[in-house]
């Protein structure tokens, strides 16, 4: 009786863990997400195993780029250099790996900071409404009414020329979307009866906020977040294409291995061919996943 | 319709309130680095007057040793009186006003022609891609949509200048310029064209026009295709995406139902009847689409040397010059509002329905 119990206790299923397996097995229904998820783990694992152990690959500095003076002009790709080398004398193949491990966890770290910054502004923002709601809804249009790169490289100019800097002024450019996203959501969420009970139930405002309308708006949040890591990335890499942290040259980075390809991309098309197309597949990758991701949540899908 | 105009001032006094808000960004900006960096932005290097004495002068005219409320609306007067500070940069020094004077129009040239590939190409591939719903023609519309997401603005215009610089196209392709916005050399001598600047609408395209220049214009235009079709490629998608999505919803309303069952050809029935219920989503979604459609030009006009707003502030930032950063900032900012502003104004008079 009691092993009869033991059994089915194994065979019960957390409802969480039944619902993240349809949205996985909805995801690899169709092959184009699953292809961008497949990208995604290839591009998170290759920046694991560069933060945590670079020597498996062979590559014993994963946060700087050897350059080469006695040999500085761009090399085609040989069996030596497989992704030849670019100005000056860097070797494109470790370089495009380690500059992956910085990018990836750069795009994770502004990703994350705007979400959630963003998310519990959009709460609260949604939950209070009137003046509360007026004043944080303008000061998002402020922040809407400059182009991303503009705007970062303003407050770029403020604060420094480092990767830090580069991070910080991103999140204080890409923050404002999620507010959006999760306001939008929340003054819906308001008027379910839940919600009101939880209210009437004498919940402090905090409580219902955390217990009954932010795990509400995580689903489209995710969504976003999975987007925003492919226009991060190439946000990013703007940045350093325009030579934004100058003062560090030899931190590897994609953006700015293609701004040292850029005056030889006439002679030497191999310079910006690999860094961009490792930027492009993560893109593309974050994308493909994304829109897999938006249909796995869709309810017309799931039930 | 008056509730509509009524909607249209409430759109119009929210533009007012952020170009505003803007104005405290820039202010705060400009500030943070203390009174030294606020003094070196507005310095005149061209003036005879010595650096001291400027200095002196630029403390007392924007109250520099008073609070920074006081030191705000000097900032502003002085942004409503043409002060805007000197940029000095490889490709324009001078006063920031006559720097977007010279840069503003071809930038704006940029933006309309991308603008118009995008509308044009955008919905045209969109509503094909909505009509031959899951098959081969929407599914290589779609990858080549995503693609368009997932590639870099400036990465597109180094492998373009590439692909024409070498023999990969056709030898008449091969004369599209690379860089910049008309042929020097068609330059010279030009009554109406002085430092960089073309009169009297400064527009150059424009301007030629008027002037019965036709080279001129040619030159011009053969200039913007690279640059254009660079941004508007990166752009194309969320209009593609936007119009496909729109269609199929159209398409599966009732009224066109009652459409077909009265026996119009389907060739009528997304013409006359699905596509205009379906403009209307994609009329916000180019709105939207516009800040992120700027940075790819701010990107795409430094790749392609191009003399606009965009390769400025570039050139700004990589010489240290506060002045001209703001300077953009600002222009882009008054863009943008005036864009969604227009486009929200729009989209009321396309849907009467909709209230805010």
């Amino acid at each position: 009786m009691i092993e009869e119990i033991n059994k089915g206790s194994r065979k019960f299923q957390s409802p969480r863990w039944v619902s993240i397996k349809l949205t996985l097995k909805l995801l690899f229904r169709t092959p184009t997400s699953a292809a961008g998820f497949v990208i995604m783990l290839f591009y998170i694992g290759t920046a694991l195993i560069m933060q945590f152990a670079p020597g498996l690959i062979g590559i014993s500095d994963p946060g700087y780029m050897p350059p080469n003076f006695s040999n500085p002009f761009p090399i085609p790709p040989s069996i030596k250099y497989p992704f030849g080398t670019t100005y000056p004398g860097i070797n494109l193949f470790p370089a495009v790996f380690k500059a992956i491990r910085i990018d990836v966890f750069s795009a994770i770290a502004i990703v994350g900071a705007g979400a959630i910054i963003g998310t519990l502004i959009g709460v609260v923002s949604g939950y209070k409404g009137k003046s509360v709601d007026q004043v944080m809804m303008r000061i998002t249009d402020i922040f809407f009414s400059l182009p991303f790169l503009v705007l970062a490289m303003a407050i770029g100019f403020i604060l420094g020329r480092t990767l830090n800097d580069i991070i910080i002024a991103l999140i204080i450019v890409w923050w404002p979307i999620y507010a959006r996203l999760t306001r939008g959501q929340t003054l819906y969420l308001k008027n379910e009866l839940y919600v009101k009970y939880s209210m009437l139930s004498g919940n402090s405002t905090i409580k219902t906020l955390f217990k009954h309308i932010v795990p509400n708006t995580i689903t489209p949040v995710l969504v976003q977040m999975s987007v925003d890591m492919a226009n991060v990335i190439l946000a990013i890499a703007g940045l350093y294409f325009i030579g934004f942290a100058a003062t560090s040259p030899y931190l590897p980075e994609l953006g700015s291995l293609i701004s040292y390809g850029f005056p030889f991309a006439l002679t030497a098309p191999w310079t910006i061919l690999y860094p961009g197309l490792f930027l492009l597949m993560f893109a593309l990758g974050m994308n493909l996943f994304g829109d897999g991701l938006r249909d796995a949540f869709n309810p017309k899908y799931r039930s | 319709m008056k509730g509509t105009y009524q909607l249209v001032a409430k759109r119009i006094i929210y533009a007012i309130i952020t170009l505003f808000g803007l104005t405290v960004i820039t202010f705060i900006l400009s500030h943070a680095g203390g009174e030294s960096m606020v003094i070196s932005t507005y310095l005149n290097p061209q003036s005879p007057v010595p650096i001291s004495i400027q200095e002196r002068n630029l403390e007392a005219e924007f109250h520099l040793n008073q609070p920074l409320y006081v030191q705000y609306l000097y900032y502003i007067s002085g942004l409503i009186h043409g002060q805007w500070g000197y940029t000095k940069t490889p490709i324009f020094s001078g006063p920031v006003i006559t720097a977007i004077e010279y840069f503003l129009p071809n930038t704006i040239e940029l933006s309309v022609l991308a603008v118009l590939i995008i509308i044009v190409l955008g919905i045209r591939l969109g509503l094909i891609s909505a009509v031959r719903r899951d098959g081969s023609v929407d599914n290589l519309i779609r990858i080549v949509s995503f693609l368009g997401v997932a590639l870099p603005a400036f990465w597109v215009g180094l492998l373009l200048q590439e692909a024409f610089a070498s023999n990969l196209v056709s030898p008449f392709l091969n004369r599209l310029p690379l860089t910049g916005n008309v042929s020097n050399s068609l330059m010279i001598g030009l009554s109406w064209y002085q430092n960089g600047i073309s009169y009297p609408t400064h527009f150059i395209f424009i301007d030629a026009i008027i002037h019965g220049d036709f080279q001129v214009a040619a030159s011009n235009f053969i200039h913007l295709i690279l640059p254009a079709i660079t941004v508007a490629f990166t752009s194309l998608a969320v209009v593609i995406r936007m119009t496909r999505s729109s269609t199929i919803d159209a398409m599966q309303q009732e009224y066109i139902k009652t459409v077909r069952i009265k026996g119009i050809p389907e060739k009528y029935v997304i013409k006359y009847h699905a596509q205009k219920n379906a403009m209307i989503p994609v009329v916000t979604v180019i709105g939207i689409m516009f800040a992120t459609f700027l940075s790819g030009v701010v990107l795409v006009e430094y790749v392609f040397s191009y003399p606009g707003i965009g390769g400025w502030i570039v050139q700004a930032f990589i010489a240290d010059n506060l002045a001209g950063i703001m300077g953009a900032n600002l222009v882009f900012g008054i863009i943008l509002v005036t864009v969604n502003i227009v486009v929200d104004i729009i989209y009321l008079f396309l849907d009467p329905r909709i209230k805010y």
